[in-house]
């Protein structure tokens, strides 16, 4: 038992309940002094809770030991670069601060909230499936369906983190992240995150969709809008911290002769998801803050009758969360880049091209938030600006599709599973883009603004731009990380199940948009016809689930009963391919120098990195 | 050059910024309160944004070529401060936030302030920039009581400013019916700024306050040296950024527009 409790995400988790505790019971003491009332509709008032969930946060990571070395510093003590991490799977319980331990843990925290996630998805689908409300009141209806959109969101944000702490210093040849311990830290503060915003379910469920435009959650008397908030502010700390280490680590760790065009398109990838994620991402946090103010001291930021004006958190709110989206699909894009040529056996066409496209998406992305607000009454003279800015993230994104297919033009391509997913992500996102013009159009938008042709959209690049690559990358990297593959054939049935299933979801959803479907709603009208198609879409969505399932069922088993491969599994000139696999602690026993171009596949003796066989030993 | 004439033209040149920062924020006040141009208010804003940065928090030290080992102290050092100017610009988008709300709910009127205690509470987080500046001066030149001497002054007076903003300045604006606004619609969103604003400038002003506590118990303890001082030039970056801060807020909230 004290066995039990010395295991630090346990340690954790209970100072998270007894900082809950504390902060509430601090708060309802000052009411108490103060005269207001003590105790609401769920135990505490809100103000309580909403304390009480902030310093359960701090007291969560304090006692899970991941502040530890901080504290030592604060104290004016010396502390060591290195730590070992114990043995076995209990290093991904606790604060380990090896880039590729936290990238596991961002990975498999990943995959947990896309199942939470996808259930959520399916039980409110499943709702949907027929008209009339069947097993679900409308309040559950709208907080399962606002959940599953916040919940992917961060289930997103944390699987490309976990790709990009794995991946990006091992194709640099960096011993580790800039920051380690705020690495982890990093890590770590998502955890609490994710429960504050889970906890929101039994605190009276969040109805506003995943937006929480006020004046609607500024005035619905539910506590759990207020956690959700909470939950999105924390995690939104992960995200920033994360990016910060992200552009300092490429910025200032590269191997030998690693210019800057040099780099691997995954590493751009990353600086330009992480530019995003460092800097916009304050700006959901502030805006969900002040709607958490409005509602604890009735500062009417938002609140029109006290000459608030809600516009103005929309406008906060998609200053973020249109570039978020580029933040989901950045990596994912760069992930296609860098396995096509890997599998097409040729060199990537175009390289600075994409590498700069990147980034360009990352600007342009800053420009165009308030498509988002056609509909929503603001000044009619931004509409214009806002569409050709938005019209031409049609430009990067249109040339990395040309380097696509000018590098699978006469490639000998081997159709192993990362390489379906690839060629999946390619199609589903170039479904997914070319849905996208009609909603940047005015004149189109104010008609498809809330139908589920939006839905169907949104899906396509979600799936095109995240999960298709997310797949490709962890049937890819797998025998990296365990020095065992996963099962081919499993890979293969996960594929051909997920993608026609997904295609029949997302056509149908944005087909039914168009005849007048409208999108967040619990129940329709039985004249519009729907039945059937709603019938069908559930059941693709329950092929996708079960895809899914197959996927984790062979992640599981391979980890045991893989078949072993620990050389150069898809014969890849990326450095990391050129040492033995599972990686060693501490990455490369010997760095290495960039000597050439980084995809020249199928060019005769071409060479990208050399290893520096010198005595004087890794630093 | 020898090692204390350098010294003490580094003090120097901390004297000559101050005195233009101190004659800057005169000016603004002056152009505010005679003949209100806020294009004027906005360069005089600017010039002391790009002094402060480039003089106090030397800003041009991320071009600093850190030569040698990657495990160096040198190395480190640029690669901590890279980082530290990234959270700061981060965190400068939030308060470039607040700033948008500021100006998207009141437009071109100011709340009902007191300007000249608005003075004289920018004037002292001034004063304590100064200071810090002649602390981390003293460090990097070794003089370790000089740090500390300089930081207990810069510690002191952040401390007056977060209680004449906290303790004096919202009880007065409460007193001027802003707080009232929570409830009535008088004034408008006046109060919910004001204290937003305000509220979240003095939750850095207190962790930088932390900060400079836990640096200068650890200068006390022998922790820092001429060559290695990485945590005392972080606290001072951050505290210049707090004053840099408050370079926008201050004509954002007391100077620009007209009483409602």
């Amino acid at each position: 038992m004290k066995r039990f409790f010395s295991i630090p995400l346990v340690r954790g988790l209970v100072w998270f309940v007894v900082g809950l505790l504390a902060g509430a019971a601090i708060v309802t003491g000052i009411r108490a002094v103060m005269g207001l009332e003590l105790f609401g509709t769920r135990g505490f008032t809100e103000p309580a809770w909403v304390f009480g969930g902030f310093v359960a946060t701090l007291s969560f990571l304090a006692g899970h030991g991941v502040m530890s070395d901080w504290f030592k510093v604060w104290r004016g003590e010396e502390v060591s670069e290195h730590h070992e991490d114990p043995e076995g799977w209990l290093k991904y319980l606790g604060p380990s601060l090896d880039h590729k331990v936290i990238g596991i843990q961002y990975t498999i925290t990943a995959l947990l909230l896309l199942v939470v996630g996808g259930v959520f998805a399916l039980i409110f689908r499943t709702e949907l499936a027929f008209e009339g409300m069947q097993f679900l009141s409308m309040d559950q209806y709208n907080t399962l369906m606002s959940l599953h959109g916040m919940v992917m969101i961060v289930s997103i944000l944390l699987g490309i983190a976990g790709l990009m702490n794995y991946l990006v210093p091992l194709l640099i040849g960096a011993q580790d992240m800039a920051f380690p311990r705020l690495n982890a830290f990093s890590y770590w503060i998502a955890v609490p995150a994710a429960i504050l915003l889970l906890m929101s379910m039994p605190l009276g469920g969040v109805e506003t969709g995943w937006t929480g435009y006020p004046p609607l959650s500024a005035s619905l008397n539910k506590l759990g809008q207020q956690m959700f908030f909470l939950g999105v502010f924390v995690a939104g700390w992960s995200s920033i911290l994360g990016g910060l280490n992200l552009i300092v680590t490429v910025v200032r760790m590269r191997a030998k002769g690693m210019v800057a065009f040099r780099m691997p398109i995954f590493a751009w990838a990353s600086i330009a998801t992480s530019l995003i994620s460092l800097t916009a991402t304050q700006l959901i946090g502030l805006s969900f803050q002040l709607v958490m103010f409005q509602r604890l001291f009735g500062m009417g930021f938002f609140d029109p009758a006290k000459g608030g004006n809600p516009v103005l958190f929309q406008h906060l709110f998609w200053f973020y969360s249109h570039p978020a989206v580029y933040v989901f699909i950045l990596p994912g894009l760069g992930i296609i880049s860098e396995l096509l040529p890997v599998f097409a056996r040729k060199p990537l066409f175009g390289y600075r091209w994409i590498a700069m496209s990147s980034l360009g998406i990352a600007l342009v992305g800053f420009l165009v938030w308030a498509h988002h607000m056609f509909t929503s009454g603001m000044n009619e003279y931004l509409r214009v600006p806002f569409m050709y800015s938005t019209l031409l993230v049609a430009v990067p994104t249109g040339v990395k599709f040309f380097s696509w297919v000018g590098t699978i033009w006469r490639g000998k391509l081997q159709t192993s599973t990362p390489m379906l997913f690839v060629l999946g992500g390619i199609v589903v996102f170039l479904m997914g883009g070319l849905s996208g013009p009609p909603n940047a159009t005015v004149s189109t938008d104010l008609h498809l603004h809330d139908t589920y042709w939006i839905v169907g959209h949104f899906h396509d690049t979600m799936f095109g731009g995240f999960v298709f690559p997310f797949f490709a990358a962890l049937y890819f990297w797998f025998p990296k990380a365990t020095g065992r593959r996963m099962n081919e054939k499993l890979g293969q049935l996960h594929f051909w199940l997920m993608t026609p299933s997904f295609f029949v979801l997302t056509l149908g959803m944005m087909r039914i948009g168009l005849l007048g479907m409208r999108r967040r709603i619990a129940d329709y009208d039985p004249a519009l016809g729907f039945e059937m198609s709603h019938i069908v879409l559930t059941i693709a969505a329950f092929l996708i689930a079960l895809s899914v399932l197959i996927f984790l069922i062979n992640l599981v088993q391979s980890i045991r009963n893989g078949e072993v491969a620990t050389g150069n599994v898809w014969n890849s000139r990326s450095p990391e391919w050129q040492v033995p696999s599972p990686m060693p602690a501490h990455n490369y026993d010997q760095p290495f120098e960039v000597v050439g171009e980084p995809y020249d596949y199928g060019l005769a003796g071409s060479k990208y990195v050399e290893f520096i066989a010198s005595a004087k030993s890794k630093h | 050059m020898t090692h204390t004439q350098d010294k003490s033209a580094a003090f120097g040149l901390g004297v000559v910024i101050f005195i233009y920062l101190a004659v800057l924020t005169a000016l603004e006040f002056f152009v505010a309160v005679t003949f209100e141009a806020i294009s004027i208010l906005v360069v005089i804003a600017l010039v002391k944004a790009a002094l402060v940065m480039y003089y106090y928090m030397h800003i041009y030290q991320l071009n600093a070529e850190n030569e040698g080992d990657e495990n160096s102290y040198a190395f480190k050092t640029g690669t901590n401060r890279f980082g530290l100017w990234l959270f700061l610009l981060s965190d400068a988008f939030v308060f470039g936030g607040l700033l948008v709300m500021r100006f998207n709910l009141l437009a071109m009127t100011r709340p009902h302030l007191n300007q000249t205690l608005g003075l004289i509470v920018t004037a002292v987080l001034l004063i304590s920039s100064f200071f810090m500046n002649r602390g981390e001066t003293a460090m990097a030149h070794g003089d370790r009581k000089g740090f500390l001497r300089n930081t207990a002054i810069t510690f002191v007076l952040g401390f007056i400013f977060l209680i004449g903003v906290v303790f004096v300045e919202w009880r007065l604006a409460a007193e001027e019916g802003l707080v009232a606004s929570f409830g009535n619609t008088s004034v408008g969103p006046q109060g919910a700024v004001f204290y937003m604003m305000t509220g979240m400038h003095a939750f850095h002003v207190f962790t930088g306050l932390i900060f400079l506590a836990l640096v200068w118990n650890n200068a006390r303890k022998g922790s820092f040296s001429a060559e290695r001082h990485w945590g005392v030039e972080a606290a001072t970056i951050y505290w210049h950024f707090v004053d840099l801060v408050w370079i926008f807020f201050y004509p954002a909230l007391y100077l620009i527009g007209k009483l409602s």
